[in-house]
């Protein structure tokens, strides 16, 4: 029943979190999360009048833009987006503010442990375990901001470790010898929404 | 394993929610009207919140909640202020931090006709009032009161204008005086316009001595008594602009204190 991680956490116990909300003067709404050494500043802008040209102007539209700690912006940022603004969406109010464009910029401060080039050019999965944190982060700085939303939303990561059991949130090095991991959005009491990663 | 618990609204008064919570239920309601304000919304038979804040309640019927935001949700007689941004045929094109741009009527100035349309140039600063404010529509605003009379409406000259949260503006504008105005009065004299949208206009009079003391010497050509008078007004609008900014997270003793030290350092 006892698994050995490396840092001495059992099974189901989280890394230390802490979360500050305002810490940019100019955004509208912001908000910075972090869970162990992994650290997602998210910032918030608008609603603001306009949106993009291939976007409903009935409904408001929420870009997302994710800035790396360091590199090119590429396949990987892309998806990241993609996956955020599909839950933005599902958590924010899409009958309010029509014709309106929201920009949720989130920044990769901190990523958990050293990341050499071999790794990232191998291990195409090895940021997973941002995006629960971005998640979370990208939540907060919108109740910052007073976007009209319908709940919240909270993410979190789990893997199977090599003994078999499930552990949650999950360091870098666990995260590179495990065969699955998934991530979990928690909105309402009724529903689950999770993404599930093979390597 | 799901158990609705009776929600009832005492249990949520007055305390911080966030959205999502649900503070009321309306199946156990019968033949009420309940009055919704800011942050709450209608889901199916239960009223939920929308924004996080405060639920605040006032007798008899009315729930919302009160929060503090750098964007403005416009709403019918409010006055705020704008900063004209285009100006078309019929309209100006005025921005007042909110989600879509409002528009000044031409003609809706005092004794406003086509034939004498004010002029504003891009980026003036007017202290306008909100007319209509429908969602999915530019919001319409009027430099008149309910009455059609111009009543400090209009063009604000000179002066400094800073932006501050929409809570911030609620306490500036509160009754009795707020700590830090009342504070500053005491020692100052300045003219302050607050919008309810966040911002917040400062200018400094002139007392009249120091006034017919400024057009003495203007006319006499005295550079350095001129130079005195000029230097008293810019750092006393930074005063008051530095202390209001400041005075946003504190108590009203704190206010007190903060502006006391602060006109020390002046003298």
């Amino acid at each position: 029943m006892e698994t050995d991680r490396a840092d001495g956490r059992t099974a189901n116990q989280l890394r230390p979190l802490s979360c500050s909300r305002n810490t940019l003067h100019r955004a509208h709404g912001s908000a910075s999360w972090s869970q162990g050494d992994t650290k997602v500043l998210a910032a918030v802008y608008g609603p603001k009048a306009g949106t993009k040209k291939n976007e409903n102007p009935e409904k408001p539209c929420f870009e997302v833009i994710w800035k790396p700690k360091s590199g090119q912006i590429g396949k990987l940022e892309k998806e990241y987006e993609m996956i955020l603004k599909r839950t933005v969406q599902s958590i924010c109010i899409l009958t309010v503010n029509q014709n309106t464009t929201t920009s949720i910029i989130i920044q990769v401060v901190h990523d958990d442990g050293a990341v050499s080039f071999d790794d990232y050019v191998f291990h195409y999965s090895v940021f997973i375990r941002l995006l629960p944190c971005a998640i979370n982060a990208a939540c907060a700085a919108l109740v910052d901001a007073g976007i009209p939303m319908k709940h919240l939303a909270v993410a979190i990561c789990c893997c199977l470790a090599e003994s078999g059991y499930v552990i949650l949130d999950p360091t870098k090095l666990e995260e590179q010898v495990t065969l699955i991991s998934s991530q979990y959005l928690f909105t309402d009491l009724s529903e689950v929404t999770g993404i599930i990663w093979l390597e | 394993m799901e158990t609705k618990a009776s929600v009832s609204p005492a249990t949520f008064l007055d305390k911080i929610v966030v959205p999502g919570d649900v503070v009321l239920d309306l199946s156990s309601l019968t033949n009420q009207t309940i009055k919704l304000g800011g942050g709450l919304r209608q889901d199916c038979d239960s009223i939920s919140v929308m924004k996080a804040g405060k639920l605040k309640f006032s007798k008899p019927n009315k729930y919302w909640v009160e929060s503090s935001h750098k964007r403005y949700v416009p709403s019918v007689e409010d006055t705020v202020l704008g900063i004209v941004v285009d100006s078309k045929a019929d309209n100006f094109l005025v921005d007042i931090k909110g989600p879509a741009i409002a528009f000044l009527p031409v003609l809706a100035f005092e004794g406003g006709t086509r034939r004498n349309i004010p002029k504003f140039e891009v980026g003036s600063l007017l202290y306008v009032r909100v007319v209509k404010a429908n969602p999915g529509m530019n919001p319409e605003l009027s430099c008149t009161d309910a009455s059609g009379k111009a009543a400090e409406f209009g063009l604000l000259k000179d002066g400094y204008m800073f932006e501050t949260s929409t809570g911030q503006s609620r306490m500036l504008l509160s009754s009795p005086t707020c700590p830090v105005l009342e504070a500053l009065g005491k020692q100052l004299s300045f003219e302050i316009a607050v919008g309810l949208n966040g911002r917040v206009w400062v200018c400094f009079l002139m007392p009249f001595l120091e006034l017919i003391a400024y057009w003495v010497v203007l006319f006499s050509s005295c550079s350095v008594t001129c130079s005195m008078v000029n230097a008293a007004s810019p750092s006393m609008v930074v005063v008051v602009s530095n202390a209001i900014m400041n005075s946003e997270y504190l108590s009203g003793v704190q206010q007190q204190i903060m502006v006391e030290k602060l006109l020390q350092r002046i003298k």
